[in-house]
């Protein structure tokens, strides 16, 4: 058997098959990260690894990969640098990747990132010169071969590269296909956008079972009723199932205090997402959890709870 | 195929003639393409020969000639009417980009010194659905994949031009640029090549673009 090289804490999680909880961190628009930070540190002793988040939307932000580093050396807890392809071309990229590794990043989350036009520059010149599955081939090849175009690299960076999923999809079957390409092209990990249908998600994690490729399901646990209405409402392709709208409806509207607002919406997370967890780590479907709900960092003992370990 | 273009605002094109600070014109209007998309022909010359006399130019003359964009036509015809060239000292063409310049290529020796103008944009080349309705299907990448991808381009039909599409900004086989109103050009690869029976196509992990290959200043120049 050959012996499968890690890089990070979160490679070898998964090489060892544990089930593991990820975060994410949204750094904004700004230079000073301390707000975020703290969010790292008050999640870090319940992930092995939180997600740095590349201007989502398209409205710019502090650059990933700097932000990425800056939180990996303030607050002791490994990233995983999320890249799109929307801004930089293959040359640059290339580049990234080996000063991603030198500023001592070890995990890369390949997306395709969100088109200009959506953002708050859309006069930018949409790049995409590779996409989401040649991203992870190329970081691939500069790791395992330790070249790009062929060309040795002196000293190869090494770092695990993720894959994004959508359960959601419609039609599932073109996005199946496509992660297949992704599990071809090298994908190490992959990460799901967030999902709340339970039939849904065991039909689309069974089909992409074949491609032996770890999953970590992506979960958003809602800190208030304005954060779930606002994720229903804005949140293309994902709706956040009317009963729980109404239940976080009922807390706002009838609980008046503060504090027990707070620990009533935390305990109908937890009791939402246990069973969903559960049901699906007991059918063998997952291999750990990515909660994508940021600012929220006090959810993470509850979530930790979820895994049990 | 057509040369789509459309009208460019007035005022845009008069701004760009004062600028030159020029008086006497030769209007030549393209009788294919524009012609087609109702910014040139017949009725384009007529319409903007009037307009610059309200405006106090005067006009040399208003020629609409086939294949602006091909220079023996061009040559032929300036030449017959160069009497009313020598009096103009500009051109305004209701052409595609390509007409203007064939006609500055054209005059380079005889007439460098007159400036060609342009009253339109040109948009794309276009698929005509019928007068009024043009789409692009194709941006001309020199590379053609539409054997492997169904005869769907994923080059023009995805905003992000992937060459392993679908993106997370698919919605229902929507595209997230356009508010979900434009179909995801992947979808349709997709459900083309489902049709046909080939989705193992569809699975294939294709490279990048070669960007190499598609240069700049392109020619074909084959004698």
């Amino acid at each position: 058997m050959t012996e499968v090289k890690t890089y990070s804490k979160l490679g070898e999680a998964l090489s060892k098959g544990e089930f593991i909880l990820t975060g994410e961190l949204e750094p904004e628009k700004t230079t000073d990260l301390s707000h975020t930070i703290q969010e790292a540190k008050e999640m870090a002793p319940y992930v092995i690894a939180a997600n740095v988040t590349d201007s989502p939307l398209g409205i710019v932000t502090i650059n990933s990969m700097a932000a990425t580093h800056l939180i990996q050396k303030a607050a002791g807890l490994e990233c995983v640098w999320q890249m799109t392809v929307r801004d930089v071309n293959k040359l640059g990229i290339a580049g990234m990747i080996m000063g991603a590794h030198a500023l001592g990043i070890r995990n890369v989350l390949s997306l395709t990132g969100d088109h200009p036009f959506l953002g708050d520059m859309p006069e930018s010149k949409p790049v995409f010169d590779l996409d989401s599955a040649t991203l992870i081939k190329l970081v691939r090849e500069m790791v395992d071969n330790g070249s790009i175009n062929g060309n040795e690299i002196e000293a190869p960076p090494t770092l695990h590269v993720g894959a994004a999923a959508n359960p959601n999809a419609e039609p599932m079957g073109a996005e199946i296909l496509k992660i297949g390409r992704k599990a071809e092209a090298g994908a190490e990990f992959i990460q799901t956008q967030v999902v709340y249908d339970l039939d849904r998600t065991i039909e689309f994690l069974s089909e992409i079972k074949k491609y032996k490729v770890p999953v970590l399901l992506g979960i958003f646990p809602m800190k208030s009723y304005g954060i779930a209405k606002g994720f229903d409402t804005f949140v293309p392709g994902v709706s956040v199932p009317k009963e729980i709208l109404a239940k976080w409806k009922s807390v706002k509207k009838e609980v008046t205090d503060k504090k027990q607002q707070k620990e009533l919406y935390d305990q109908y997370n937890y009791e939402f997402f246990k069973p969903f967890v559960t049901e699906l780590r007991n059918k063998n479907l997952l291999d750990g959890i990515h909660c994508m709900a940021v600012h929220y960092p006090r959810i993470f003992p509850k979530l930790k709870d979820i895994i049990g370990n | 195929m057509v040369v789509i273009t459309t009208k460019k605002p007035e005022e845009e094109v008069f701004e760009a003639l004062n600028n030159f600070k020029v008086k006497n014109i030769l209007v030549v209007s393209c009788g294919v393409c524009a012609a087609l998309c109702q910014t040139g022909g017949t009725e384009g010359a007529e319409e903007w020969s009037e307009k610059l006399k309200e405006r106090g130019f005067n006009v040399t003359n208003a020629i609409v000639s086939d294949d602006v964009c091909d220079n023996r036509v061009m040559k032929k015809d300036l030449r017959k009417i160069d009497d009313d060239v020598k009096k103009s000292d500009a051109i305004l063409t209701l052409s595609c980009g390509l007409g203007v310049q064939s006609i500055i290529e054209v005059l380079t020796k005889t007439h460098p010194e007159i400036p060609v103008f342009t009253a339109n944009n040109t948009e794309f080349m276009g698929m005509t659905e019928r007068i009024g309705r043009f789409y692009m299907r194709c941006k001309g990448c020199g590379d053609c994949l539409l054997n492997e991808t169904g005869g769907i381009c994923p080059f023009t039909t995805c905003a992000k031009a992937l060459m392993n599409g679908p993106c997370g900004g698919m919605v229902d086989g929507k595209c997230e640029v356009g508010n979900y109103e434009k179909d995801c050009g992947w979808i349709l690869i997709y459900n083309r090549l489902k049709e046909l029976g080939r989705l193992d196509l569809f699975s294939k992990l294709r490279d990048p673009l070669d960007w190499s290959k598609i240069g700049h200043q392109r020619e074909v120049v084959w004698r």
